[in-house]
């Protein structure tokens, strides 16, 4: 468009300089042409002929009458003379380029002119005299004169007809030129009517898209602020009026700063401003969208989400903010953190809850399990028995399914306690598939162990490994019926110490549909539950195991198909053990009677109640029991024989259990027994004595068959969980613990109870006599001995009020607040009375 | 084409300037004598002054007793240049009391144009009766030559004005 304006502007440059020039060229021409005597050349050559002739006629008269008047003649003489100079001097024909044509003429006519112009101005007689020879010479110029003024004429035609050519040329080329640069003209406004067009629409283009500019940011929801380099509003839409309550009049020309920023941001802002103008280092502007603190005109504060944009404008550098008021946004987000945060209460809250119910459940289950047990050991009818069988096996399950649920709170709850032990793989599996043969035979179910390879020994926890293992196993059990069950192991890969080990328990079961495969590892979840009743359970089996396996950074999964079997495998990052001699072999089926062998067992304790409830746990575990009365008897004892078990109270007279511990530990026959700290304080193993002592683990009171149990059976170290089974110090302000008593009907016959309850009683009558007659004179040291007995017997008696009350009264003793001790006396006598009755009620009650 | 125009406004010009002097001329021509030397230009027709015979016979010493005006020029005809003097047009036509429009003037050999008195301007016509300050002889286009300062007015120089140039001129009559 561009090249083709200039090629014709161009073009009608040369077009009208073309005319120029020919313009000129044409005014010339034709001022010659006018200039030209062209028509008078004819009417001179002809008039020079009637002159001649007429001078003939004349000459010839006055040559036919002798005498006539010669005045004629001479008149036309001088006529011709006159026309002849004319011809001979004018310059006519030069200008017609004639001059040579005529150059012999004008000779011939020079001659006659002068010879007889001297005869006419002589005599007459003279000029007759000569009249022939006049009218002879006339006649001659006459004829010459005839043939040259053809001959001028015709070439003067000739002449006339190129010049008229050459005009006509002239006119030609002007017409052409004009044509063309009317031709060129018209392009030219035919252009510049397209070029007007063009640029109409660019106008209404650039309208258009400044109003739906305008009508954009007008509409915005968001506010808009445009400001220059000066930091002043230029721009302001209407949602920012909306926002921050100005009016865009109001708003246009003031600085930003004072307008939108609240007071104690405005000095940053300045800084940020006078830091961009002068390094052109961007903070803010172009940096997305940021959350500040904005003010509206009523001064209120507000968050908003901004984002700033700059561009080059006609007058600079001007920045258009985007701003969001993010109050209800915020308001929002806070609700919703809150709405969370309640949830996550009540989910804990629900967690919480279901753990203490478990654990509640437990308690009372594991009465009902020790009087099955009890029961179980008198005669009973074979109807009995069978109801017996089926009354155990169902309490057995219940509480598997409580101790699940137990199980799936603690993972959850935090950080899931692991053993760090040396164990051996094949004997763990071996173990585990032996105790769950029995099961596997009662349906037809044959099991077998498959080691693939070498194991190590290996250092991990071979507690959660194993529940994870008999899991799995107790799972293809319930689902296969006469079919093979296969629990494979090896060693996948060995890095240095880093073993990884995997487990797989592979069955010939009905298999689990691909798409139930991914979700049977969630909690509560059952492919079939009709089966899953049939056979019982939780379905929180496989996700316990994940979350134990995930716990040692290891991972469980299955691979199966349906009605062909399932392969259910574990896989676990290991260390090898690099001491293989220690390894052991720990029991892991829980509730399960254990292959109690008879040990040794010396029991220091001076608190004669804890003794005898110790000795007859004992005895009704089937060990041997020697009894020590205080620190100073244990260590005794402990140096003249060898025991296989050492339970030590810690709190004794004369010789605490600490420093026993460590004596025996230094010599004599039970230098290197298990000794098994017994004590009311939690977690003794925090104690920095614990370690100097040389204990290897500890029993918390009161003391549960089962923890005895546990810690008697090679475990080296207490399992702290179990040792809480007394269920008294989880804040509940029972006056008895129902679990200590299922535990002392457990062990001991009506008989040895009574004898139990006398002891007790007697011993808390002496107690609360010290206390009323020596309370005014004893030290709080003193005070706090006699109740830290009292402390120890009722919890060993189930007194749970009762015991808490004491321990309560012995901390402030310890304290020196012995008022403490008076101001309660009263409380405490009323709790022993209500306890006593209690427990004559508990016992002698009971149709044991 | 132009110089069409230019010619066009200056004759019209003149016509007006013409018409202008006809009113004062009569009191002027009056006053003129009987010739006394040969008559070498004789006016007739519509005039308002006469001095022998119904017509205004000029010789050498009338002529010069008119306003007298000069130019120098070549001419196509001639070699060189003259300055011919003489009495314009314009001013005998004043001088004679002239009423007409047109003006024919008729040479020695009878040779005869006509022309617009308006055509009478202030720089020509010349009816110059000196060459070169000589009165000019019949052989030399004499008694009177009616010319065109054509080297100072380029506008004379056309065909027109070539065939108005009418030398040997002795009579010039004024018509309606």
């Amino acid at each position: 468009m561009r090249w083709l304006r200039n090629a014709m502007v161009g073009l009608t440059a040369l077009a009208f300089v073309a005319i120029v020039v020919l313009a000129v060229q044409l005014r010339s021409e034709l001022q010659k042409l006018q200039e030209e005597p062209v028509d008078s050349l004819h009417w001179n050559v002809t008039q020079l002929e009637l002159d001649v002739v007429r001078l003939e006629a004349a000459a010839t008269l006055a040559l036919a009458v002798p005498g006539a008047d010669l005045a004629d003649l001479r008149k036309r003489f001088d006529l011709f003379y006159s026309r002849a100079e004319t011809v001979v001097k004018g310059t006519m024909f030069l200008r017609l380029g004639l001059s040579n044509t005529v150059a012999p003429l004008k000779a011939r006519m020079r001659t006659f002119l002068d010879e007889t112009a001297a005869l006419i101005d002589g005599e007459d007689r003279a000029l007759r005299a000569a009249l022939p020879q006049i009218v002879a010479d006339v006649g001659a110029l006459r004829t010459d004169l005839r043939a040259t003024a053809i001959q001028v004429i015709d070439i003067n035609a000739g002449l006339q007809d190129a010049r008229r050519a050459s005009l006509s040329d002239v006119i030609q080329k002007i017409a052409g030129a004009s044509v063309a640069l009317i031709t060129l003209l018209l392009g030219l406004l035919g252009l510049v009517v397209a070029l007007n067009l063009q640029a109409d629409r660019r106008a209404y283009e650039v309208q258009r898209i400044t109003s739906r500019l305008a009508a954009t940011v007008g509409t915005s929801l968001d506010a808009v602020v445009v400001a220059g380099m000066d930091g002043c509003v230029i721009d302001f839409n209407a949602a920012a009026e909306t926002i921050f309550g100005y009016t865009r009049a109001e708003a246009i020309g003031q600085p930003l700063g004072t307008l939108i920023i609240p007071p104690r941001h405005r000095a940053a802002h300045d800084a940020g401003m006078e830091r961009m103008k002068a390094t052109g280092v961007r903070h803010v502007v172009d940096a997305g969208r940021i959350k500040i603190t904005a003010i509206r005109k009523s001064g209120e504060e507000f968050p908003v989400e901004l984002s700033i944009a700059s561009n080059d404008g006609p007058e600079g550098m001007i920045f258009i903010a985007y701003l969001r008021d993010i109050s209800d946004a915020r308001k929002a987000e806070a609700a919703l953190v809150a709405a969370r945060d309640e949830a996550q209460a009540a989910e804990r809250t629900k967690t919480s809850f279901i753990a203490v119910m478990s654990h509640e459940m437990r308690t009372p289950l594991n009465g009902v399990i020790g009087a099955l047990d009890v029961l179980g050991r008198t005669p009973l009818e074979p109807k009995q028995e069978r109801f017996l069988t089926l009354a155990r096996s169902s309490a057995k399950q219940l509480l598997r399914h409580v101790n699940d649920v137990l199980d799936i709170s603690r993972v959850d709850a935090g950080p899931v306690g692991l053993l760090a032990d040396r164990f051996d793989m094949p004997a763990l599996l071996t173990t585990l598939v032996d105790t769950l043969r029995p099961a596997a035979a009662q349906k037809n179910n044959h099991v077998e162990v498959r080691i693939l390879g070498e194991f190590p020994p290996l250092q991990g926890d071979p507690f959660r490994i194993g529940q994870i293992v008999q899991n799995f196993l107790s799972n293809a059990i319930k689902f296969t019926d006469g079919g093979q069950i296969t629990v494979e192991a090896e060693v996948q890969r060995t890095t240095g110490l880093e073993v990884e080990v995997e487990v797989r328990v592979i069955d010939t079961g009905i298999g689990i549909a691909e798409a139930d495969q991914s979700r049977i590892f969630e909690d509560f979840v059952m492919v079939d539950p009709t089966f899953g009743r049939s056979v019982g359970g939780t379905g929180l089996g496989l996700a316990i195991s994940r979350r134990l396996a995930r716990a040692m950074s290891g991972e469980v999964g299955v691979e199966s198909a349906a009605g062909e079997g399932s392969c259910f495998w574990l896989r676990l990052p290991l260390q090898s053990a690099a001491d293989p001699a220690q390894v052991a072999v720990p029991d892991t089926a829980q509730g399960k009677p254990l292959a109690a062998q008879a040990l040794d067992v010396l029991v220091v304790e001076d608190n004669e109640t804890n003794r005898i409830v110790l000795e007859e746990m004992l005895h009704h575990l089937g060990h041997r029991v020697t009894l020590a009365v205080d620190g100073g008897d244990g260590v005794e004892k402990a140096r003249a024989r060898r025991y296989d078990v050492i339970l030590m109270d810690l709190s004794m007279p004369l010789m605490d259990g600490w420093t026993a511990a460590t004596v025996i530990r230094q010599g004599g026959a039970s230098q290197h027994s298990r000794i098994l700290a017994v004590t009311a304080h939690v977690r003794p193993d925090r104690m920095d004595r614990f370690e100097e002592s040389g204990m290897d683990g500890w029993l918390t009171k009161p003391l549960s068959i089962r923890s005895l149990t546990e810690a008697l059976n090679a475990v080296p170290h207490g399992t702290p969980a179990e040792h809480r089974a007394g269920g008294t110090q989880d804040g509940s302000d029972a006056l008895l613990d129902a679990d200590r008593l299922n535990d002392l009907r457990r062990i001991a016959d009506k008989d040895g109870l009574q004898r139990l309850l006398q002891k007790f009683h007697a011993n808390m009558e002496n107690i609360l006599a010290t206390i009323d007659a020596d309370a005014e004179t004893a030290s709080a040291e003193e005070l706090a001995a006699v109740l830290h007995t009292g402390v120890g017997a009722s919890a060993v008696v189930g007194a749970s009020r009762l015991s808490r009350e004491l321990a309560r009264l012995e901390a402030a003793c310890r304290a020196g607040d012995t008022k403490a001790l008076q101001a309660a006396r009263k409380g405490l006598g009323s709790t022993w009375l209500e306890t006593w009755a209690a427990l004559r009620a508990a016992f002698w009650d009971t149709p044991t | 084409m132009m110089q069409t125009i230019r010619t066009f406004r200056a004759t019209w010009l003149g016509a007006c300037l013409a018409g202008a002097l006809l009113v004062s001329g009569p009191a002027l021509a009056e006053t003129l004598p009987a010739p006394q030397a040969e008559v070498i230009l004789t006016v007739s027709g519509a005039i308002g002054t006469t001095n022998a015979d119904g017509v205004l016979a000029l010789d050498a010493d009338l002529m010069a007793s008119l306003p007298q005006h000069s130019f120098t020029t070549a001419t196509i005809w001639t070699e060189g240049t003259a300055t011919y003097s003489g009495v314009l047009l314009r001013d005998l036509l004043a001088a004679a009391g002239a009423t007409g429009a047109t003006v024919k003037l008729t040479a020695l050999n009878d040779y005869q144009i006509s022309m617009p008195a308006a055509d009478a301007l202030a720089d020509g016509p010349l009816l110059a009766f000196l060459a070169d300050g000589q009165p000019m002889s019949t052989r030399d286009k004499g008694p009177v030559w009616l010319i065109y300062p054509f080297d100072d007015v380029a506008a004379f120089r056309t065909e027109q004005t070539y065939a108005r140039s009418i030398w040997q001129l002795n009579r010039i009559e004024i018509t309606d």
